[in-house]
């Protein structure tokens, strides 16, 4: 027992960013920042952030002072000393923000004067999660189980290992420079050129190599823990597919469904004592294997930081994981935690339950890469594929998965009993045993053809529960199409996920009749309140999902509502700005003193934060999705993406007043290799277009040119909707230029929306929103003068001229083994901010 | 087949029949835990109790050998919001709906649940009946329906009975007793003695035990003779005594202290519990619709050693005298956090101290 | 030399636990009552205990230190300290001592401190609180409330850890 409270000493906080996006590491860091601010800033905190990620909200928080710096320990140190930070808090930056964190305190000198504290966990944890081999040791003499793992540190010291352990093994980087990946080597031939591999990424040049562990059941927990070591759990969700498949690739389901109670609590246990060992005041994700037959548990991976689980428990969970985080990290007890009003005043010391069931599944590339002429491996296995992460929620499991696929497509081709008909028997057993991203409609298929649950469990060992599952979706399935529409098929089929669009595949009608038959019929979606107690207790819910019951809970926010459709999950080349764009637009729409409600299914970025809008819609973005919660809310005007054009042109013909903002339908191509790609960017404001500054590309790298374009002549460009834009041309030369003579626009070069990367990118070099301004101009005789005035202020200091933003980071060798470069503007993961230093070598 | 869930207050619940087609009557309550369905529909405390599952999918599992509370379901019915379906096969040798219909106990599915727990947190919990068709004879039969008040009688045992180890001797009073508290006296190899709640005092004693437990059960605990309460009042002077749910009420009512009914019954397992002395939080599955009145409490005989920190009910009493103390959690962890299980560590801490000191 | 953990700190808190509820039980509310630590962990561990008794009674329980490091029979000094001054010796008289120590061994430790609390003043009882017995007495001495026996060899060496010095709470087994 120790009376521990917050350090009042303790007053101005530093959070490091997480960098770049990539593989893994979406915007849920970033969101989390931006989340927090406020609350901290309201307890008395002076905080401070550094970021160099160009799409990040938290670095435009008003609550914080933010510093765009590449994430280096000389950086940090600077700005620990110039800012007089008492404190550093790296744990919502991800592996890397632990890593950074890690070099700062092992290479502070005295000289550098007093060190300021760590929060979230003692420096010897900080240690202990670098150290991957003391970790294990200390998790193991715990009594904790682990696969059995060795180091080697050569090639002969592996085959060494190779003659005690069988095949299939596990081989991961020690240490390795970028985030963890494990592969897993069945074939004998294989083996030689992955440890060689994994050697090379590890920056102590060791590999571990361990048994596999195939095929068991894979369960991830949340649990947060305070100073004083009480414990809670968020959550636990379980991966329909078993372990070899990335748990990032893999179907996920919470709560957990086909565990027994027994077992799900030696789970808590275990993770309650990974939290205990490591003194951690925050979450702690751990991820464990089940053998179902001995129902002895592995521990597989231990994150004590903040990362997409959080972000996605607090989403479907409606508990506030990011508010408790950083209040626990401040030093906090949990039963001190101060939350927004619209909480139960209890809510962060109960366990949240879920009344609901949320699937999580897995976004991949494959298809844009395919247009794209790039093959990549399409085949799942133990490193990540997938991009991102589309929800579907709903109270079954099938309504919840049939959402979660139609969220992650944007439309329900995919569906079509005769879409997988290409695939013949043979190939079928090879992709039910090799799986690959079409992972859900293989298993459809098999079933359709006949193929017994018992024989398909043993195949692909997935739970047979999944497979009773499916099996339903078919009976639905057989039933439309057998059938006529009615009531009781109408209200059957949409109880299991099935949108309007949908059947009027089956029916070979179209969605606007199969919705009037629905609305005559009565069948109409009930939003249930998405909130932490199940239903125990009144809680004052924004966030909402569709299901086809009895009870509607939603109620219309005001009569001067705007519903904003947000992205859906993250894609490679649009990425977390897309993210972004549509926070700025929920934040901008508020300011104008409009309520604002939001549609989307991605937990990874900030447009769903519940202090974002007044209501939430955690819903597939397909035209029937939206129609309905337009019936329901009867906003003044939606807004929605230039990109979903489909989506655009039915909500005008169902006479909605739609709002664009513009985006091109696929990311442009980036300059070939030898190219200068050069842009003239504009502001449109509705009337009239407003030249801002002149940007060059080179493969991975936008610079800004400091050449004053005000006088240039846009009297030509007339566009639908306002926004920003750009002129492009083109040129052959490779060196960064000072100035440019500027084409015949009319003539030379080409307009297109200026992608969100780069928008988010000039909105922090020239310190000025231009997502905020294009929100501004929506009003009714567009932009003011004054905010004319400040545009153009913005402008002509160029001080942004000597930073660049890179985007060529991303290891798609590891990830996707393609067999050809992939461009990197177009297939975008993530950039970050580099300050270039006199010459062009821009790396800051 | 559709079938139906009548409310005392006249609401009705439509939705699919699951388990035996029987017509039944009981008290209906609601349980947010998102896990231990088999465990909790065989705990004898719900015997004569109807229970919502927030859990709208219920099923999934199968039913397990281990997993069973009691050897039969107490409860009168099941309302879920989505029944999953499993076969029968080595692994799960048994399934819900066929469980269900073997002991005679219906169930019914597509039923919105979540409207059903918004309304009881409203009324509380009330009489209601599961049946085929809505009329007036079926609500005529569940407003004359007088439900039992003879829980602990269907559900204690009449015999006395071992469960032999070689450890302590512990002595069980059965009211009703969970499975999960014979486990957990089972890790700690002790030998064990199940007793009829009717024993007396020197039948009790005569048996020597190195510790004592009430055990938890259904029901009102002042249905029960005034002989259990004088059992407890002589026990805890002579032996450590530990009482659960329904034993921790009958350790407050024999300690001069009163008990309370809450406006909303709590089924669950996410409240926080603090141990006041430590402050240390702990999450245990509750169960309850009685607790010990705070303003009634006998505070010369007994102290409060745990508080569920969101209603602020009395989770733990402890006796000044004596090395006597209860919890109203379950502390077992059958279904339930397994950190609740320090209760029976003191306990046996407690007891090694009364051994050595009697030797 | 290989150290066993032997208590972790949820048990060791839960031992310290034990013990208040044991010492309430003999020492009605805690009146009258004084908790001397025997210097220098079962000086935090009297304050701990102390704390508990105040969350739990809201009463303030008097703790008082006493260091006989130099006042063991099988050490002889005769300028002892027992950090007592002279205030501390007139409060404990006509009170309930409970003497707090980390380990009861030889029971050497606390003939000392008994020695030295019955000089200074005249307590009207003194019990014994040890977070650990490990047995192998050489005096007639017996603790009163035990947060957890532990038998040991003779050549074993217990070592408690308490965080507010060792960074930890644990009870360690050193071979």
């Amino acid at each position: 027992m120790y009376k521990r409270t917050t350090d009042e000493n303790l007053k101005r906080i530093l959070f490091l960013g997480s960098g770049e996006t990539d593989f893994g590491l979406q915007g849920e860091n970033d969101a989390a920042v931006y989340q927090v601010l406020p609350i901290l800033k309201s307890q008395g905190y002076a905080l401070f952030l550094v970021d160099d990620n160009p799409y990040s909200l938290a670095l435009e928080s008003a609550d914080a002072e933010t510093i765009v710096a590449t994430l280096t320990v000389q950086n940090i140190k600077a700005i620990i000393k110039e800012k007089q930070i008492d404190a550093v808090f790296p744990g919502f930056a991800g592996v890397r923000g632990l890593r950074l964190w890690h070099q700062i305190i092992s290479e502070w000198r005295e000289e550098d004067g007093p060190r300021p504290v760590g929060l979230g966990m003692p420096d010897s944890t900080v240690s202990l999660l670098n150290h991957s081999t003391a970790l294990f040791e200390r998790l193991e003499t715990a009594g904790l189980a682990m696969p059995q793992a060795t180091i080697v540190r050569s090639q002969a010291e592996a085959n060494e290992l190779l003659r005690d352990l069988e095949l299939p093994l596990l081989v991961r980087a020690h240490n390795p420079a970028q985030g963890t990946t494990r592969r897993i080597v069945k074939r004998l031939d294989d083996f030689e050129r992955v440890v060689d591999e994994v050697l090379e990424q590890s920056l102590t040049k060791e590999a571990v190599i361990s048994k596999a562990i195939n095929g068991l059941k894979e369960v991830s927990l949340l649990v947060l823990r305070d100073a004083a070591g009480n414990c809670l759990q968020i959550g636990a969700s379980e991966d329909m597919d078993p372990i070899g498949i990335h748990t990032a690739d893999s179907l996920s389901v919470a709560p957990v469904l086909t565990i027994s109670d027994q077992v799900l609590q030696e789970m808590r246990d275990q993770a309650f004592l990974v939290a205990n060992i490591l003194d951690i005041q925050g979450p702690v994700h751990v991820q464990l294997a089940l053998n179902e037959k001995t129902n002895q548990l592995y521990l597989i991976k231990v994150s004590p930081y903040l990362d997409q689980l959080s972000n996605r428990m607090a989403l479907l969970t409606g508990y506030p994981v990011m508010l408790v985080a950083v209040q626990l990290a401040t030093g906090r007890l949990i039963q001190d935690v101060e939350l927004p009003p619209s909480y139960h005043e209890k809510t962060a010391m109960m366990e949240p339950v879920m009344d609901h069931i949320v699937v999580k599944l897995p976004v991949f590339s494959f298809g844009d890469m395919a247009a794209a002429g790039v093959t990549v491996n399409r085949q799942l296995n133990s490193i990540q594929k997938s991009v991102g992460s589309a929800l579907g929620f709903g109270r079954t499991f099938t309504e919840a998965m049939e959402k979660a696929i139609r969220a992650a497509h944007f439309n329900n081709r995919s569906f079509s009993p005769k879409y997988m008909k290409h695939v013949n028997d043979d190939e079928l057993i090879q992709q039910l045993i090799h799986p690959q991203d079409n992972r859900v409609l293989l298993l459809l298929e098999a079933l359709r053809r006949g193929y017994e649950v018992d024989e398909l469990a043993e195949l692909t060992k997935i739970d047979e529960f999944y497979f009773y599952q499916l099996k339903r979706i078919l009976t639905i399935e057989g039933k439309v199409t057998a059938g006529q529409p009615s009531q009781d098929l109408l209200k059957e089929a949409k109880a299991s996920g099935l949108s309007d669009g949908l059947l009027a595949r089956f029916w070979e009608s179209d969605f606007q009749a199969i919705r009037e038959l629905a609305k005559q019929a009565g069948v109409t979606p009930t939003y249930k309140a998405l909130e932490p107690s199940a239903g125990e207790f009144p809680e004052n819910a924004h966030q909402f999902f569709a299901t086809f019951e009895e009870e509607n809970e939603s109620v219309p926010v005001s009569n001067k509502t705007i519903l904003v459709i947000g992205p859906g999950a993250f894609r490679m080349g649009d990425g977390l700005a897309a993210g972004y764009a549509t926070s700025v637009v929920l934040s901008e729409l508020r300011k104008l003193g409009y309520k604002t409600v939001i549609m989307n299914n991605n937990a990874s970025d900030a447009s769903l934060l519940p202090h974002l809008s007044d209501k939430q819609y955690l819903e597939p973005l397909e035209v029937s999705d939206v129609m309905a919660v337009v019936d329901q809310e009867q906003p003044e005007a939606i807004v929605v993406p230039g990109n979903r054009r489909k989506l655009i042109e039915a909500l005008v013909a169902l006479g909605q007043q739609v709002i664009v903002l513009p985006k091109e339908k696929h990311q442009p191509a980036g300059p070939e290799p030898g190219e200068s790609e050069f842009a003239l960017n504009l502001f449109y404001d509705g009337e009239r277009a407003f030249p801002l500054v002149l940007t060059q590309h080179q493969q991975g790298e936008i610079r800004l040119i400091d050449q004053d374009v005000f006088d240039t002549d846009l009297s030509m460009i007339q566009l639908p909707y306002s926004g920003v834009y750009q002129l492009i041309w083109r040129e052959d030369r490779t060196d960064w230029v000072e100035q440019i003579p500027l084409p015949d626009f009319a003539v030379d070069s080409w307009l297109r929306p200026m992608p969100y990367g780069q928008v988010a990118f000039l909105s922090k070099i020239l310190q000025v929103s231009l997502i905020r301004l294009v929100v501004r101009s929506w009003k009714q005789g567009g932009l003011t003068n004054d905010d004319l005035e400040a545009l153009v202020a913005h402008m002509p200091a160029l001080r942004g001229s000597d930073f660049a933003m890179v985007s060529d980071r991303t290891d798609f060798d590891l990830h996707l083994k393609p067999e050809a470069t992939i461009d990197s503007t177009r297939f975008e993961m993530g950039a970050k901010i580099v300050r270039l230093q006199g010459d062009d070598d821009g790396q800051g | 087949m559709e079938r139906h869930l009548i409310l005392e207050d006249g609401t009705v619940f439509s939705g699919q029949g699951f388990g035996a087609p029987a017509t039944t009557f009981g008290e209906i309550i609601f349980d947010t835990a998102t896990s231990g369905y088999q465990e909790t529909i065989t705990n004898p405390i719900y015997d004569g109790q109807m229970i919502v599952f927030a859990m709208p999918v219920v099923g999934a599992d199968g039913i397990h050998a281990e997993a069973y509370e009691s050897i039969q379901p107490k409860i009168r019915g099941m309302i879920v919001h989505d029944l999953a379906e499993v076969s029968t096969n080595r692994q799960r040798r048994m399934n819900l709906d066929r469980f269900l219909r073997q002991h005679n106990v219906p169930g019914i599915y597509q039923v919105d649940t979540r409207k059903l727990i918004r309304h009881l947190r409203e009324t509380g919990s009330q009489k209601a009946t599961i049946v085929d068709v809505v009329d007036d004879h079926a609500r005529d039969q569940l407003q004359a329906t007088v439900l039992t008040n003879k829980q602990v009688q269907n559900t204690a045992t009449n015999k006395a009975y071992a469960n032999p180890g070689r450890g302590f001797h512990i002595v069980v009073i059965d009211f009703g007793l969970k499975n999960g508290i014979l486990r957990v006296l089972g890790d700690y190899d002790a030998n064990v003695t199940v007793l009829p709640y009717t024993t007396s005092v020197d039948e009790v004693l005569t048996l020597d035990p190195d510790g004592i437990i009430f055990s938890t059960g259904p029901g009102n605990p002042e249905d029960l003779p005034e002989s259990v309460l004088t059992l407890i009042r002589v026990l805890q002077s002579k032996v450590p005594l530990l009482g659960i749910g329904l034993g921790h009420e009958l350790f407050a009512l024999a300690n001069n202290s009163a008990l309370t009914v809450l406006p909303a019954e709590y089924h669950g397992m996410n409240h926080p519990i603090q141990e006041i002395i430590s402050q240390e939080i702990l999450y245990a599955r509750q169960g309850r619709g009685y607790v010990v009145d705070p303003e009634e409490l006998d505070t010369k005989k007994l102290f409060v050693t745990h508080r569920d920190l969101v209603d602020h009910s009395i989770q733990g009493l402890r006796h000044r005298d004596y090395p006597a103390f209860s919890v109203q959690f379950f502390p077992d962890g059958a279904p339930g956090p397994l950190e609740a299980k320090r209760v029976f560590a003191d306990f046996f801490e407690t007891v090694i101290d009364y051994v050595q000191k009697n030797n | 030399m290989v150290n066993k953990i032997v208590l972790d700190q949820a048990s060791m808190q839960r031992a310290l636990t034990r013990i208040t509820y044991e010492i309430l039980e003999h020492n009605k509310g805690g009146q009258n009552l004084i908790l001397v630590g025997v210097k220098t962990r079962g000086e935090y561990l009297a304050h701990r205990i102390a704390d508990r008794l105040e969350q739990l009674e809201g009463v303030q329980i008097p703790v008082m230190a006493i260091d006989i490091s130099d006042y063991r029979d099988d050490r002889l000094n005769q300028h002892s300290k027992l950090g007592l001054d002279e205030e501390d010796r007139v409060n404990i008289i006509d009170k309930n001592i409970v003497l707090v120590d980390d380990v009861l061994f030889t029971g050497r430790t606390t003939r000392a401190a008994l020695d030295a609390l019955i000089q200074i003043g005249r307590p009207k009882t003194i019990s014994l609180a040890v977070l650990i017995d490990r047995g192998h007495r050489e005096l007639p001495i017996r603790a009163d409330f035990v947060g957890k026996n532990i038998p040991t060899a003779q050549n074993e060496k217990i070592q408690v850890k308490v965080k507010e010095i060792d960074e930890v709470d644990q009870v360690e087994i050193v071979h």
